[in-house]
């Protein structure tokens, strides 16, 4: 082992490589801006789009009852969404045809404007003592939109600039684990405990592709595993723990306390039992009409799982899978190491996103608030997404552009 | 090892892709598939379950009705207030809800604030408000919901309240209900099921807030209202009954209240059953004053207690809860059995030397108190005197096995069956250590007891023809809309007589009412039976060691093919007087005379009777003053005409109202003299000659009711007061009984 070790160490960083980052570098002196072009990946454009039709459908079924009770007006969250969704699919068209390796240049001060949001939404006035968003009065944006994507170009960088020395501790797991820390302290303190996890894997999946060895992954276990239980122990979970409160045990509540606490949670659990295999049909769920808070929101699926049961659950999952099939394999395919990561960890994001959220509205995670992709209702989030679906596709034509 | 990176990349980017396509996606599709497939049923009934408010509607109470139709309990619409707690969105607006209804319902607001915490959707808070509550309430709703943004978390639903138009009247008979109208006494509570009728359901799909989901998921289970009962009752026999047994139970201080049954001979059906002083039916859980402060004197621990047991006295029917040794009344029977075995005939003598000895033991006749003896007597003098000597040699005649055998088919032995809940067992020998002396107490209806219903019934076989029949007190159930659901019929249990031995019995009963011990019962113009009863509560001496009595009388009428039995039953007089002839008789006089014009029973006067008969007036209103005048005095009144004018604009007493012959007739001339009055005397104390100059006198009318055709008739009773002042020609009724206690 120690010898295999010694070996790596004195291999020279480029050595052995093909002519293919020679391309690179050359390529990045004549690298344009905007490539006006064909090559953009129909299937995963066409995933997005299919994805995101139905997403602001079933948004809106699921959120009209709730926006009449709320604002007077039944349609209040689907024209918002409408609207985030066109601004969204510019932005993604737009970031498709801009070279992602932009990116690559730009990953250190991206890393800082991260942290930057995240230090400054503690300044700012926050709701009910929860401080997330960085506010316009009509629009605001989760600092954390902003520091899943940074993390991710910064990782993505990161892997490419120390591809051959991801083996060593100080290039990989020292330097993950020191922003992961960072990002989480200021995340713990928003509280956005969601977001936190999200991050952790995100690092987790850059660092895994970027070729950090196994023997990390089994320490960081054990590190993640004392963590857990120091911060159990400390109290330090605080807001998580009480949200934490029932988790798994929505059903069965006890003291009327946990029963207002597990309330979400429990009524999710009676729209996707209500469902059944074929549901109650597009528009019949009983759930949205103010039993489940917040419809529009983080348990949009949970109402999905009623309207069109089992049948059409599924059939939105494999959506969701056949968009990181695509996405990952698509990525494997770019011309370059930093659109391989940053493809596959952009994709990646919106897989473990659904995946958690499926998690949290079946009473498998506790209640922590991890929005789902293309459904959800939320300006940032959405045109957030949308972009990064645009750099994906950038990725996508490069690879493609490559083939050629 | 370029080719080693891009390998290892290619195999992570494999392996990743994996884990979140399989482990990732797998497991979500699992879980949503165990959720709704496996858990769905479960997950879906949860669901229903909060989504359907479920509200349940009071169904009317059934009415109640007198034989005729007037109405003796009701249910009337009022409201209830119900909370819906699970709309609560924090604690405080708990506690405004809290504050703001324990101020309007004059409840205690921790107590409702508990209710606020329940996670339901009906908690109901008060029953019963009234529309003045009810405003406030709606007011207060909308309050919260302009106020304090407090949605659907109160609201107001039909409830019903029972009402009592009559009061106190056969309260114990009726009954009443507790706060969820449940019968909790009396009819009431013996045909509950019947009143109750089913309570309906509102089932609607609610969002979170309680407004209505747009689905027809809406189901209305409409309240099926209870059925009606119509009573045998009748509210004027009843209130007959009633005010007689109050006056008789005020004049002879009696402390254990009086029962009254009136009771169709022939169909068990009872017109009348007072257990007097009754109770507020609409009030049923306060005591009268002099009892509440009594309870008030007690130690604080012992209260409830003696509470308890005041109010359960006070609901007691003793008309069929209580039993009593009957006494002599039971001598009929007796008589009856040994006249249908034909061990004795009408000829039959047994002879009295005051005491009787039976087995060794000496036992008395009421008359070796004042007159030693009645010597030798036939049957027919017998029972006049009830002659406890006689009745005990009747007994002997019949023996131990053969008087059980009658008291079985009497059915004192089983339980009527009336439809009253509570009725009592007798209390009679063991049979199998029945002896001599037993018999012969009982011969003469001592020392075994039974209830006044099962009493009135055997009267009643005797009077009937010999026909046991099964008293009852509903006679027909109708729904909601009035359609008659089920009639009770008349129900022969068996014959225990023949008609021979009722007729021989029922004559001399005929007569002892008019000359007997049972004179006091004599009702002018009606042929009525009757024997008197007056038995030692031995079994309860009270605390002064001084014997309690019951004073009772039992009769009918008409001797012959009678119509109604009337028992009447004092517990306990305290006033002196305890004879049943003292006491009983007068009362049941008294409302024999007013429920028998009422039945329209047949009159039958004596030859003396008709003398003094009353007769109806006539109109003389429009005639002149002459020809008025001569008309009455045709009539066979005297006149005396009032005023100034020259023909008659008004007369006292009213056309059809019927005075004694002789009586005055006050002729008016013109409206002013109306005004005049006249100042009513005392006519207590007086016999019926004297009585009839001090009415005469006053220009007053008297109507002489109960015994007057005797020597030692004294009047104990006047319908007006003394010092009340009337019209001229009033009529009086004035109440006479003979004097002189017999048993």
């Amino acid at each position: 082992m120690s010898e295999n070790v010694r070996r790596r160490v004195q291999t020279p960083p480029n050595a052995g490589r093909k002519p293919a980052p020679k391309g690179q570098t050359k390529k990045k002196k004549k690298m344009k801006f905007f490539d006006i072009g064909l090559g953009l990946d129909m299937p995963f454009c066409l995933l997005v789009l299919v994805l995101l039709t139905i997403g602001i459908i079933m948004m809106f079924s699921a959120s009209y009852p709730i926006a009449y009770a709320e604002t007077g007006d039944s349609y209040y969250y689907l024209k918002r969404q409408i609207i985030f969704a066109v601004i969204g699919i510019g932005a993604m068209i737009g970031l498709s045809f801009v070279n992602y390796r932009i990116f690559y240049r730009f990953a250190k001060p991206l890393l800082l404007v991260s942290y930057l949001a995240l230090i400054l939404v503690l300044f700012l006035p926050g709701v009910n003592g929860v401080h997330r968003w960085i506010g316009f009065t009509s629009f605001n944006i989760q600092a954390s939109e902003i520091t899943k994507f940074c993390i991710i170009v910064f990782f993505a960088y990161w892997g490419t600039r120390y591809a051959d020395k991801m083996q060593y501790m100080k290039y990989s797991f020292v330097p993950g684990m020191a922003i992961f820390g960072t990002t989480a302290i200021l995340l713990i303190l928003e509280p956005h405990f969601s977001c936190t996890v999200i991050v952790f894997l995100l690092i987790l999946v850059m660092l895994f592709i970027s070729g950090m060895d196994t023997k990390y992954f089994i320490l960081l276990g054990i590190l993640v595993g004392a963590a857990v239980a120091l911060m159990w122990a400390t109290g330090l979970l605080g807001y998580a723990m009480d949200r934490m409160d029932g988790w798994g045990k929505a059903l069965e509540y006890t003291t009327s306390e946990m029963w207002q606490t597990t309330w979400q949670t429990r009524n999710s659990l009676y729209a996707i039992g209500s469902g059944g295999l074929t549901g109650l049909g597009l528009g019949q769920s009983r759930q949205k009409y103010l039993y489940l808070p917040e419809p529009q929101n983080d348990f949009v699926f949970a109402i999905v799982c009623e309207e069109l049961g089992l049948v059409g659950a599924l059939l939105i999952l494999v959506l969701f899978a056949l968009l990181v099939w695509r996405g990952i394999t698509m990525s494997r395919k770019a011309s370059d190491n930093f659109g391989k990561l940053l493809g596959i960890g952009l994709t990646a994001q919106v897989g473990l996103q659904v995946i958690l959220n499926i998690f949290v509205i079946t009473d498998w995670l506790p209640n922590t608030g991890i929005s789902l992709p293309f459904f959800s209702y939320g300006g940032s989030s959405l045109i957030m997404l949308l972009a990064q679906m645009g750099v994906i596709l950038s990725v996508s034509r490069s690879a493609k552009i490559e083939k050629r | 090892m370029a080719q080693g990176v891009n390998q290892k990349f290619n195999k992570r980017a494999s392996i990743l892709l994996i884990i979140i396509l399989v482990l990732g996606f797998g497991a979500a599709m699992f879980r949503l598939g165990f959720l709704q497939l496996v858990s769905a049923g479960d997950l879906q009934k949860r669901s229903v379950d909060q989504q359907l408010s479920d509200t349940e509607l009071s169904a009317k109470r059934g009415t109640i009705y007198d034989t005729n139709g007037k109405i003796l309990a009701a249910s009337a619409s009022v409201w209830k207030v119900v909370l819906a707690p699970v709309y609560f969105e924090d604690d405080t607006e708990r506690r405004i809800v809290a504050k703001g209804l324990a101020e309007i319902l004059e409840l205690k607001e921790e107590d409702i604030y508990e209710k606020t915490q329940q996670q339901s959707y009906y908690v109901e808070v008060k029953r019963q408000i009234e529309s003045d509550v009810r405003e406030k309430v709606i007011e207060f709703i909308d309050e919260l919901a302009e106020e304090h943004e407090i949605y659907s978390t109160v609201y107001l639903l039909d409830d019903y309240k029972r009402y009592y138009p009559y009061g106190s009247l056969a309260s114990s008979v009726i009954g009443f209900t507790g706060a969820d109208e449940q019968g909790l006494a009396g009819l009431e509570y013996q045909y509950d099921e019947v009143l109750t009728g089913e309570p309906g359901r509102l089932v609607t799909a609610v969002d979170a807030r309680g407004i209505a989901m747009p689905f027809e998921y809406s189901q209305n289970i409409p309240a099926g209202d209870g059925s009606n009962l119509v009573l045998t009752i009748d509210e004027t026999i009843q209130s007959i009954a009633e005010k007689y047994m109050l006056q008789g139970i005020e004049d002879n201080a009696v402390f254990n209240r009086g029962v009254c049954i009136i009771m169709d001979v022939n169909t068990g059906a009872v017109r009348a059953m007072a257990s007097v002083g009754g109770f507020d039916l609409n009030d049923p859980f306060t005591l009268s004053k002099e009892k509440e402060a009594e309870i008030q004197k007690l130690p604080e621990d012992k209260r409830a207690d003696a509470r308890y047991e005041a109010l359960s006295n006070m609901w007691r029917n003793k008309a069929v809860s209580d039993t009593y040794y009957p006494g002599s009344v039971f001598k009929m029977c007796t008589a009856a059995m040994a006249l249908e075995e034909g061990l004795i005939t009408e000829e039959s003598t047994f002879t009295c030397h005051g005491y009787y000895t039976v087995a060794g033991v000496e036992l008395g006749c009421h008359v070796r108190d004042y007159a030693g003896s009645h010597g030798t007597q036939k049957l027919r003098e017998a029972i006049k005197n009830s002659c406890n000597p006689a009745l005990m040699q009747i007994g002997e005649l019949l023996g131990i096995d053969l008087f059980n055998q009658y008291y079985d088919a009497f059915g004192f032995s089983e339980r009527t069956g009336i439809d009253l809940p509570g009725e009592a067992d007798d209390i009679y020998f063991d049979r199998d250590t029945m002896g001599e002396v037993h018999l012969a107490t009982a011969s003469f209806g001592q020392n075994f007891a039974i209830t006044p219903i099962q009493m009135a019934t055997a009267v009643a076989s005797i009077a009937n023809g010999g026909y046991l029949v099964q008293p009852h007190m509903v006679e027909q159930i109708t729904d909601s809309e009035g359609n008659v659901i089920s009639t009770t019929s008349t129900e022969v249990k068996r014959q225990v007589l023949s008609k021979e031995t009722t007729a021989i019995v029922c004559d001399i009963l005929e007569e002892n009412a008019v000359s007997g011990s049972g004179s006091n019962g004599y009702v002018a113009g009606y042929r009525v039976a009757g024997k008197t009863g007056t038995s030692e509560k031995k079994v309860d001496l009270n605390e002064d060691g001084v014997q309690d009595y019951i004073a009772s009388f039992c009769g009918f009428a008409p001797a012959e093919n009678a119509e109604v039995v009337c028992l009447v039953f004092f517990d306990t007089p305290t006033g002196g007087a305890y004879y049943g002839s003292q006491v009983a008789a007068p009362v049941f006089a008294q409302i024999m005379s007013e429920v028998l014009p009422y039945l329209e029973v047949a009159t039958q006067y004596t030859e003396e009777e008709l003398a003094e008969l009353d007769t109806t007036t006539d109109t003389y209103i429009g005639l002149s003053v002459d020809e008025a005048v001569t008309a009455a005095e045709n009539n066979g009144f005297t006149t005396w005409v009032k005023g100034e004018g020259d023909t008659i604009v008004a007369q006292m007493p009213e056309a059809g109202t019927k005075i004694p012959q002789g009586g005055n007739v006050v002729l008016y001339t013109d409206t002013e003299s109306i005004k005049d009055t006249t100042t009513v005397p005392n006519l207590v104390g007086y016999n019926v000659s004297d009585v009839i100059y001090f009415a005469s006198y006053y220009n007053l009318n008297v109507s002489i009711s109960g015994m007057s055709n005797s020597a030692t008739s004294t009047s104990y009773s006047q319908s007006i007061p003394e010092g009340t002042q009337v019209s001229p020609g009033t009529v009086i009724t004035v109440n006479f009984s003979a004097s002189g206690g017999t048993d």
